[in-house]
């Protein structure tokens, strides 16, 4: 566990002196000692535990932030920027790089949101690190819906602890002790606290009633706070949903399949049509980020697992780098996507139309696997369901609502090839090899080793 | 003992709905606190747990004392506007509290018997997280925003005191820690760039 910590920590300390951002991308990637130990020596004690899904995440969330790292080594060079803030930045990082991995591989609830709202609080500097209005009127509205969704997750969880505390004492707190004891737990307090938790969680993922509050924020902070919490953040909260979500699952299945599918189906219904209306690429990403784990979600609590942590990967891999690629792509200008490919040269070109049409599952795309895996799983719930017409129509219209999403992407790929000038571009080395980490993680999914491998980790 | 505190708690919280000036709202928040940490305390006795006695002293010196304090120091070193008079008017709130006090009551009933405390401490605390939200969202000003966020605070301290006799103490200490880092990144966000 304290290896782990240690790439956070140096990254913290270092930032107190003057920063070689080389260096520090250095530092960062020797996360990889500790993510390798974690993977080969699982544990578990009151407050941690590393089961194959914690260890998976962390891996994952851990070539995100290796990824960010290295493309921060030019981000002075694209956005102006001076030494005191990008240390600020660092800082900050760091912190929120520990938060996650406390909350990552917590065992017990409190530790889960105590490292969450860590990491939430020290995002604040770093989406106002760019001196904009915009980005400090989104800093302040961060700060406080940011709060209020992590608080109604702490209450949530208060009410679970409550409900099985007389069975359970003091390790009603622990995940493991409550995914074995369902059969004792108070049901309906625990649904109660179920429901602050997701929705909560939801808030914290823009889901419906707040699917633009993420979207505005990233687009007045720097490139790499979206690539963060696309990849990095969302991995934690989406961990904690599936935790919460196998008790539920145990307690009253139905009714996570009716709060699940129905909140879901609404946001994906407005997030479709946000996207048809976007005019940036920053919102669109983001946008898009609401549909994908919504997808995630709903193929998870439809028993897709595979198809779930499939999704879920190759998601945090391609969202971060698409918002990396934001900068590139965005040297016209901000709001034009015509023309935005040309110009650059064909290696990073391909690269980016690669992740541009993967995220909307395009073939070979990790994501066309998992879709089809998952609505698979949908329609198998569906088949057993006493509601099975129903369960159709709802399917039918998520997939209405892709389509609309994989016409405006094609549409404004075409746009981004086809039309527009050709202006100069620039295009760094760290921002290339950040993506092409990213890239070359996401190609690994395909292979029938990764596919096995994550078919394993929940049976 | 316990069923005074309470109604004291609560009637601190509603009052603070209808403030309209920034240091009042302090004021109120403080005594809010207080009660707080005596509720904590006065559990923690009759119970005979010394954890919930700490934590009841801890919130006492940290909510009572310091922050209310800390606030006032930035409003004055940050020129903050003192004048946060609410945007839904007050015969919609006084409609509003006691709609979601009775709503709070009704949601708990089902489990009317799990509890050790008496359960109408539980839909309180309930309430109490409602009407904080409530308080954010009546007020425009960031500040008073950033007062109702502490207020959820002191309704999750409530529920976690009535509902589970306190949770974790290691827990509680994370909870404390945060909240400072809250106090902290609001004083960097007013430094630079103020409200």
């Amino acid at each position: 566990m304290g290896f782990l910590l240690l790439p956070p920590v140096l990254v913290f300390v270092l930032s107190y002196f003057k920063i070689n951002r080389t260096f520090m991308a250095v530092v960062s990637s020797t996360i990889a000692f500790g993510v390798i130990y974690v993977f080969t020596h699982p544990f578990m004690n009151e407050y941690f535990f590393v089961d194959k899904l914690g260890g998976f995440v962390l891996a994952i969330s851990s070539i995100v932030a290796v990824a960010i790292f290295v493309s921060m080594i030019s981000l002075p060079e694209r956005i102006k920027l001076d030494e005191k803030s990008i240390r600020r930045f660092y800082r900050f990082f760091a912190v929120f790089w520990i938060g996650i991995i406390i909350s990552i591989l917590s065992n017990n609830m409190g530790l889960y949101w105590v490292g969450l709202e860590f990491a939430t609080l020290s995002t604040v500097y770093m989406i106002k690190v760019k001196v904009s209005k915009e980005a400090n009127i989104e800093a302040w509205r961060y700060l406080i819906v940011g709060a209020i969704a992590i608080s109604l997750i702490l209450f949530g969880i208060i009410l679970i602890y409550a409900s099985s505390k007389n069975i359970l004492g003091d390790y009603a707190m622990n995940f493991y002790a409550l995914m074995h004891n369902t059969q004792k737990i108070n049901d309906y307090l625990f649904e109660l606290g179920f429901l602050f938790v997701i929705v909560g969680m939801f808030i914290k993922m823009g889901f419906f009633p707040m699917n633009l509050w993420l979207a505005d924020i990233e687009r007045a902070s720097v490139y790499q706070v979206g690539a963060l919490f696309s990849g990095i953040l969302e991995s934690a909260i989406i961990l904690g949903f599936f935790r919460f979500a196998s008790i539920e699952k145990n307690i009253n299945y139905s009714h996570l399949i009716g709060i699940g599918y129905t909140h879901i189906l609404i946001t994906l219904f407005i997030v479709s049509f946000l996207i048809y209306r976007a005019k940036d690429f920053v919102r669109l990403f983001s946008l898009s980020g609401i549909e994908h784990m919504g997808l995630i979600a709903l193929f998870w609590i439809s028993g897709g697992y595979f198809a779930a942590l499939l999704h879920f990967a190759s998601h945090a891999f391609m969202k971060p780098a698409l918002f990396i690629s934001s900068g590139i792509l965005e040297q016209n200008k901000k709001y034009l996507f015509k023309g935005a490919l040309k110009n650059i040269n064909k290696f990073t070109a391909l690269i980016i139309s690669a992740f541009f049409l993967g995220v909307i599952s395009l073939p070979p795309s990790p994501m066309f696997f998992s879709e089809i895996y998952g609505f698979k799983a949908m329609v198998d719930v569906a088949r057993d369901s006493n509601y099975f017409i129903l369960m159709l129509v709802g399917i039918f219209g998520v997939l209405i609502l892709l389509s609309i999403i994989f016409y405006k992407f094609v549409h404004i790929y075409q746009d981004m090839l086809y039309n527009g000038d050709e202006k100069e571009k620039k295009v760094y080395t760290s921002e290339i090899l950040a993506v092409l980490i990213l890239f070359i993680s996401t190609a690994l999914l395909l292979l029938p080793q990764s596919f096995e491998f994550i078919k394993g980790i929940v049976k | 003992m316990t069923n005074v505190l309470i109604g004291f708690f609560t009637a601190t919280l509603i009052t603070s709905l209808f403030t309209n000036r920034l240091f009042r709202l302090y004021f109120w928040y403080g005594i809010n606190s207080l009660i707080l940490g005596l509720i904590g305390v006065v559990m923690g006795k009759i119970y005979n747990l010394n954890e919930l006695v700490i934590m009841g002293i801890v919130t006492i010196v940290v909510k009572f004392l310091i922050i209310p304090l800390v606030l006032k120091k930035i409003t004055f070193r940050f020129k903050i506007s003192r004048d946060i008079t609410p945007i839904i008017k007050i015969q919609y709130l006084t409609i509003l509290v006691p709609v979601v006090l009775v709503f709070t009551y009704y949601l708990i009933t089902p489990v009317l018997k799990t509890f050790q405390t008496h359960p109408n401490f539980v839909a309180i605390s309930i309430s109490a997280l409602f009407l904080s939200l409530l308080l954010i969202m009546e007020h425009k000003r960031m500040i008073a925003k950033v007062m109702g966020f502490l207020f959820i605070e002191n309704a999750l301290f409530l529920l976690g005191i009535v509902s589970t006799n306190g949770m974790p103490m290691l827990i509680e200490l994370g909870i404390f820690f945060d909240l400072m880092l809250f106090i902290l990144i609001i004083n960097l966000l007013l430094k630079y760039q103020g409200e």
